[in-house]
């Protein structure tokens, strides 16, 4: 390609270069330098969580008393623990509820042909693109009217909104993967097209069912926005913006904040250590496969 | 559609259960996508439509009636100098954290695919992804916290390496704030850059690079003329997501600043939050939110069209 006008010299000289960049040295210091940014943050709050609401004043790195205090007044004393326990119901019954509803949707728009087909789904890929930023008044508003603010039935409902589209999309990239033969063999058997969808299709795409129901539980776990608007009441509040809203306090209790943010980030944490992999096929689901 | 050779049901319980599923299968569109659909027209298209609506309706004090007056806000919203100035810290704010992103992005890819083990691959990958798994406002709390001006610790490390010799205050200058909030945003968004660019690493085929090896192909040839056509439709994708997700971003912006100093960070989204939500002033933010989805319909166009494209392409 190039050593023609390049001469074998130069060409020498530059690979070398090129060499000390490609070598593992390189490439780990790198990554070592990501990871700790990435990780650096987190790691900051853990350690903060550790020491009590004064000794933050303190400017130390680590915690010199390590304490379990802080946990504590966030947990009990402000009553976050009802945070973490509508943040679970919240998330768990969101992602049955897309589930359900976004796996057969799914295979319906990889398998079978209907009137403006294209243009349905053309929908269910702009419902996803569109900012929930601009339904957030309307959603406000609707909610009021109906009486569901400061409900968990009301943050479900928005995040059925949310993570459906998303979720028909992945489902049918992961479904258009098998071949349509399998259920014609399996109609040939005597299934019923419903059966064949349930009994045969399914359990071979389980792994992208899989990573739909995590990246699902994921995204709502981390939602705050919809979160935030509909409710800020403690009989429904997520972790989220419980968390945030220590900042609301005159004086804001750091450390208890960190304790919050780190019961928080635990559940995230844990799914990523061990579903990564799932994670990686939901996140490029939609790319080239 | 029924089977001729089906046992008929004895009991009205199982009659009712062949109909049904004969019913099901004579329609399986209807009842596999039927729920779907019809959930996403309520709790979607009616949203929708009522900011539509609400978009066309002044408001009056405190929100507690309307008139209709179609162009009235978005009129005001043409002549608010403070929406232009919100447009602006958008901007600056989705492309900053756009190519802080990418950049890391790409070159943490880059790192990656060079990782010969999987094993020491798969976990700095998980490592990687942690901070796109933090929920949102935590993210926020945590940049916030960090950047402090009396208790952070970034000033703590700066003061002790000797680069800065008193607390500087990141969060009350306007300049500062915005940089910080790019790259709180930019750290939950570096993960997805990454993963979506080295899927694209990752399907070039091998002998590309052994042939640009054979023809004496220097590494940075070979990353232009191989790598990087290879790689443009993914990084395309991943830049289009990313930068209309931070084009609409509200958590971290809320979380770590509010908006302030003096509205030095507030984006769209704060901006129609402050109007819709705190100041009810419901007319006026719906006209802001119809403004942010244009603008996004028009970038979603784009990226439905490629992904369209891509589709087309493996069923062919």
């Amino acid at each position: 390609m190039a050593s023609k006008d390049l001469g074998i010299e130069q060409y020498r000289r530059r690979q070398r270069f090129w060499n000390v960049v490609e070598s593992p040295y390189v490439v780990h210091l790198v990554l070592f330098l990501s990871v700790f940014f990435i990780v650096g943050p987190l790691a900051w709050e853990l350690l903060t969580s550790f020491k009590t609401n004064q000794a933050v004043y303190n400017l130390t790195y680590l915690p010199r008393e390590p304490t379990l205090e802080s946990y504590y007044i966030a947990l009990f004393d402000r009553g976050f623990w009802r945070a973490v326990v509508n943040s679970i119901i919240i998330a768990s019954a969101s992602t049955v509820a897309v589930m359900i509803l976004g796996t057969p949707a799914g295979y319906v728009f990889s398998r079978y042909r209907f009137p403006f087909d294209n243009l349905v789904f053309t929908f269910v890929l702009f419902t996803r693109l569109f900012p929930p930023i601009g339904l957030v008044v309307p959603y406000y508003r609707i909610m009021r009217f109906f009486g569901i603010l400061n409900t968990r039935t009301g943050i479900v409902i928005a995040y059925v909104y949310l993570w459906l589209p998303l979720v028909i999309y992945i489902m049918r990239n992961f479904f258009i993967t098998i071949p349509q033969e399998l259920d014609e063999a399996a109609r040939v058997d005597g299934c019923t097209k419903i059966q064949a969808f349930r009994h045969v299709v399914f359990p071979v795409v389980l792994p992208g069912f899989a990573a739909g129901t995590i990246l699902t539980f994921l995204y709502s776990w981390r939602e705050f926005l919809f979160a935030f608007t509909v409710s800020t009441d403690l009989s429904s509040m997520t972790i989220p913006v419980a968390t945030y809203l220590f900042v609301g306090d005159t004086s804001i209790q750091w450390a208890s904040m960190a304790a919050a943010a780190v019961v928080a980030t635990i559940p995230s944490a844990l799914v990523v250590f061990f579903f990564q992999r799932y994670i990686v096929v939901g996140l490029t689901g939609g790319l080239k496969r | 559609m029924s089977d001729v050779y089906r046992r008929v049901p004895e009991t009205t319980f199982g009659r009712v259960k062949q109909l049904v599923s004969e019913f099901a299968n004579d329609h399986v569109r209807l009842v596999l996508l039927g729920p779907a659909l019809v959930s996403l027209l309520v709790i979607f298209i009616y949203p929708v439509a009522y900011l539509v609506w609400s978009s066309m309706q002044r408001t009056l004090a405190f929100g507690v009636g309307a008139e209709f007056a179609p162009t009235a806000n978005y009129a005001a919203m043409v002549e608010d100098p403070t929406f232009w100035s919100a447009v602006e810290k958008t901007l600056t704010y989705s492309f900053g954290s756009f190519a802080v992103s990418m950049l890391a992005g790409l070159v943490i890819a880059l790192a990656l695919n060079n990782v010969v083990r999987k094993r020491l691959r798969d976990t700095y990958t998980t490592l990687i992804l942690l901070s796109w798994a933090v929920p949102l406002s935590i993210v926020g709390v945590t940049w916030r916290w960090m950047f402090n001006g009396q208790l952070g610790v970034v000033n703590k490390i700066l003061r002790d390496v000797g680069l800065l010799s008193q607390n500087f205050s990141w969060l009350a200058n306007p300049d500062t704030a915005m940089a910080v909030v790019i790259m709180a945003d930019a750290w939950s968004r570096i993960p997805f850059a990454t993963i979506i660019i080295l899927a694209g690493l990752q399907s070039i085929p091998q002998e590309m690079y052994d042939a640009a090896r054979v023809d004496g192909a220097t590494t940075l040839q070979t990353f232009r003329h191989v790598t990087l056509p290879y790689l443009r439709p993914s990084f395309f994708v991943a830049g289009l997501i990313t930068w209309m997700f931070a084009f609409r971003a509200f958590a971290i912006p809320f979380s770590t600043t509010g908006g302030g100093p003096a509205s030095a960070t507030e984006v769209l989204a704060i901006y129609i939050h402050r109007f819709g939500i705190e100041l009810f002033d419901f007319g006026f933010a719906s006209a802001v939110s119809m403004f942010l989805v244009g603008v996004t319909l028009i970038v979603a166009g784009i990226y439905v069209n490629v992904i369209l494209e891509q589709i087309s392409e493996i069923e062919a």
